[in-house]
């Protein structure tokens, strides 16, 4: 599948985002770059046919998580400097454009954007074909991935439901508050 | 190499991410920077899951009679966990953070390393 | 010192009061739309519980934290993250005292028909609750910073 106009734009739009989020040198300037780049990335999850994925990116990723930072940020300090962007630091730039290059030399091995069939196991393999015949029989549900959450991997989602109240948990120690709310 | 980006160009995009990430984990003087370059880095893994649950011409997987050909329904469930416990982690990533600051009066890398040796 | 005044968050404003509650109840509305749908739509208790949770947020940025914080009963959202977790465990258990694997819903088919369904709707309910309640508890911890004792409704008798 070739790059279409508007997935073009989508992309160079995160990449902006994520690279205005590295360089500005205000911490909630940084932050609101880092809310658009949620917020475009949620839709690039809509245009990869995952709506699911869209829907939590987009009410978690733009939503709580900046909260959550305006939050510390309220109670932390804001560093007031000079100038609108971080100096740019040379041998890490190196250092990261060598690791993204080594990256970068994977890529041909992968399969193509849409790619079908044999040349992307991970859409033709046996696993995904099983789920998609049997979801609705097996369980009456018919969106896939809340069969695959729920019920074929319902042991995963324990343990992660039981990450997520672990977390609450940690919260409060690390705050050392009583009360939940 | 136009070709290739044409044809791959979720997984430059990728990759792009993940170095994004990692020079602000580097780079960041400030930890709350540090935390958002981390989030960063791991929406690139997230966009290189989706990008290989996707097929072309297929829909979301939502079973209905003559729907197909769908998506792959698996990464999308990794995924949509791997968010839930990021913004988590995220979380007592912020929560440890409050606590330096009242613990130490900074944020900063250079100086919290200072005052920690000193 | 309360945490509206330390943060110097909170500003009154009719326009958002107002908007806020008009709002909020279509918010909560669509989060239940999202958990319970779950099943035949896209959606699910992550997606109901996050959007459930920021119900309450938007409250707090109307009223002021401590407002939300003294309206909220602890009870609520302790009971809400507890009583998912339990729940899961206990549906995914139950299923192994009748002598079948982890999760294996169709056992409960003997007791009721058609529970595959049902049960996965409790189990995404659960999450829902889990995900709700901890989203508005990290809210309210993040706001309130280190150290600063919060009062219990316990605490004032």
């Amino acid at each position: 599948m070739t790059l279409s106009l508007i997935e073009g734009v989508l992309l160079v739009f995160v990449l902006c985002c994520a690279i205005g989020a590295a360089v500005l040198r205000d911490v909630l300037a940084s932050l609101m770059a880092f809310a658009a780049y949620s917020l475009g990335i949620s839709i690039i999850w809509v245009m990869l046919e995952a709506p699911d994925v869209g829907l939590t990116e987009a009410a978690v990723g733009a939503g709580i998580m900046t909260i959550l930072f305006i939050l510390a940020l309220a109670n932390t300090v804001r560093p007031q400097e000079n100038g609108l962007f971080e100096s740019i630091s040379v041998p890490t730039v190196v250092l990261v454009g060598a690791f993204v290059v080594v990256m970068i030399a994977t890529v041909p091995s992968l399969p193509a954007v849409g790619a079908d069939g044999a040349a992307n196991p991970v859409v033709s393999g046996e696993v995904t074909q099983y789920y998609i015949d049997n979801a609705y029989a097996d369980t009456e549900v018919k969106n896939g991935v809340t069969a695959v959450l729920a019920a074929y991997r319902g042991f995963d989602t324990l343990g992660e439901a039981v990450v997520v109240f672990s977390a609450g948990v940690a919260a409060l120690t690390v705050l050392r508050q009583e009360v939940f709310a | 190499m136009f070709e290739l980006l044409n044809s791959h160009y979720n997984y430059f995009a990728v990759m792009l991410l993940l170095g994004i990430g990692l020079y602000m984990l580097i780079e960041s003087q400030n930890l709350v920077k540090k935390v958002i370059g981390m989030n960063i880095f791991q929406t690139g893994i997230f966009l290189f899951f989706i990008t290989l649950a996707f097929r072309a011409g297929g829909n979301p997987p939502i079973i209905k009679e003559g729907g197909g050909p769908y998506v792959s329904p698996l990464p999308h469930v990794l995924i949509l966990t791997a968010i839930v416990v990021g913004v988590s982690l995220t979380a007592v990533a912020l929560a440890l953070i409050i606590r330096i600051y009242t613990e130490y009066g900074t944020l900063d890398e250079d100086k919290l390393k200072q005052l920690y040796y000193d | 010192m309360s945490s509206d005044e330390r943060t110097g968050l909170y500003v009154e404003s009719t326009i958002i009061m107002t908007t806020v509650r008009v709002v909020s109840p279509f918010v909560l509305t669509f989060a239940l739309f999202v958990m319970f749908h779950g099943a035949n739509s896209p959606g699910g208790g992550f997606q109901g519980g996050v959007i459930a949770g920021s119900v309450v947020m938007m409250l707090a940025f109307a009223y002021g934290i401590d407002a939300a914080r003294d309206w909220l009963d602890v009870r609520v959202v302790a009971a809400l993250a507890s009583g998912g977790v339990l729940t899961f465990a206990a549906i995914g258990l139950g299923t192994m005292l009748l002598g079948g694997n982890f999760l294996e819903y169709h056992l409960y088919e003997q007791f009721i028909s058609h529970v595959v369904a049902y049960a996965i709707e409790l189990v995404e309910l659960a999450i829902g609750g889990i995900v709700a309640s901890v989203a508005i508890g990290l809210f309210f911890l993040l706001a309130a910073g280190f150290g600063h004792a919060v009062d219990s409704p316990e605490d004032e008798s």
